[in-house]
């Protein structure tokens, strides 16, 4: 009985020493663990932007890192799914190093197809992070993060003024200005064209006009926009009607209507 | 006169456990809780866990004192199976089951943050159930000792 009480005691003081010893290097292992986040940046590309994270992970601790999953998923205020990105790393050996970028990809085109509102107006996206990792090979640990991002609109406070018309503005054409303006709250420069056309009140095209447009983020937009129609048609243009604004750039295009008089 | 004397024995045979006990409470104390403080600083625990760490260090401190004072007789094995299944509970409470869930405000942004440390609780919970094992043992020969003296005189 003493030499069974006697194995039994040195097998607990073992396992306490080991226990103990195991949680103070996992404590000083996370304290020692120098996670880093650089600048987030965005970069437009022909059809999607692209959200990078820059994230580095220095282990200094004395348990490696195993199977890091970042899960990213931006939603729209309704809840709707607009990007799921997923970055896998497979260890990050005790003493080691890792240096990585989460992209998250939104399609742009297909976005502001969806929701064209986004385009003239200010809002926000929800985006969830989630990260799981394995300390230790044997303490597997979740952490979830709630961010929301501000949208800026790349034509926000999209508005005309008021219309013009020059009836002689030589011997066979009259002239119509239109004053159009808005501001580029986007982080991505608007390169591209604006076609601008007038209908009137029986829905009959009077008048249209292409210009190009160079609108740097951030920058506002607002010119008067001179289209010329023959006298004779003139009397096509009615004292109100509708406005077909067709913005094309190589990320999108879109088209707004606003009426007139 | 006889009362009198077997106080006297009483007494005497308790000093050395009072004694005992004294140096068991400190040296608890310094290894439970001065020692991990000097390593790391105690707002290192999140939140409700100083609370919990406290009463960790109050459990341990009483059972290291109280097993110490009745050490050599059966009250001493029946603490150290308390203790035993005092630290279990301890241990599932603290834990919460083996999932820790934590709520961090962080700037602008809230954290949520869940720690799976089932393997660790069940090696924990073992441990204490190992050293249950042992107190019953300890009592199972301390009784045969006694019956064996009580049959022998």
């Amino acid at each position: 009985m003493k030499q069974a009480i006697r194995a039994l005691a040195t097998a607990i003081l073992i396992l306490w020493v080991l226990l103990i010893a195991f949680a103070i290097t996992a404590v000083y292992s996370v304290m020692n663990l120098d996670i880093d986040f650089g600048e987030t940046q965005f970069f437009p590309s022909n059809e999607d932007i692209v959200l990078s994270l820059p994230f580095f992970i220095n282990n200094r601790g004395y348990y490696d890192i195993s199977e890091l999953n970042v899960t990213t998923r931006v939603t729209d205020y309704n809840g709707t799914l607009l990007a799921l990105s997923e970055t896998f790393v497979p260890l990050i050996a005790s003493g080691s190093n890792v240096e990585t970028v989460h992209n998250i990809s939104i399609d742009l085109n297909d976005l502001f197809m969806e929701y064209t509102e986004i385009l003239f107006n200010d809002g926000s996206f929800e985006l969830d992070a989630f990260i799981a990792l394995n300390f230790a090979h044997a303490i597997p640990v979740q952490m979830s993060i709630n961010m929301t991002i501000p949208w800026g609109a790349p034509f926000s406070n999209l508005s005309i003024g008021e219309i013009s018309v020059d009836p002689f503005y030589n011997l066979t054409h009259s002239e119509v200005v239109i004053p159009v303006s808005f501001e580029n709250h986007s982080f991505f420069d608007i390169v591209g064209t604006m076609q601008l056309e007038v209908y009137n009140d029986m829905d009959e095209l009077v008048t249209s006009e292409q210009r190009s447009l160079n609108v740097s983020s951030y920058g506002e937009y607002d010119e008067p926009v001179e289209m010329y129609l023959s006298t004779g048609d003139l009397s096509k243009l009615t004292e109100s009607g509708k406005l077909h604004l067709v913005f094309e750039s190589p990320m999108f295009t879109v088209e707004q209507w606003i009426p007139y008089g | 006169m006889v009362k009198e004397s077997s106080e006297k024995s009483l007494i005497r045979k308790m000093i050395p456990n009072v004694f005992k006990a004294a140096v068991w409470g400190i040296f608890t104390y310094v290894i439970v809780s001065y020692l991990p403080t000097l390593l790391f600083p105690i707002d290192f625990l999140p939140f409700g866990y100083n609370q919990l760490f406290d009463l960790f260090v109050g459990i341990a401190v009483f059972f290291a004192v109280i097993t110490n004072l009745f050490s050599g007789t059966i009250f001493g094995y029946a603490f150290s199976i308390a203790r035993g299944l005092v630290m279990i509970i301890y241990f599932i409470v603290a834990f919460n089951g083996g999932i820790i869930r934590l709520t961090m405000p962080m700037q602008e942004f809230t954290v949520n943050l869940v720690v799976d440390v089932k393997a660790f609780l069940t090696i924990l919970v073992l441990v204490n159930l190992l050293g249950i094992g042992k107190s019953l043992l300890q009592v199972t020969n301390f009784l045969a000792k006694k019956v064996e003296a009580n049959q022998l005189n």
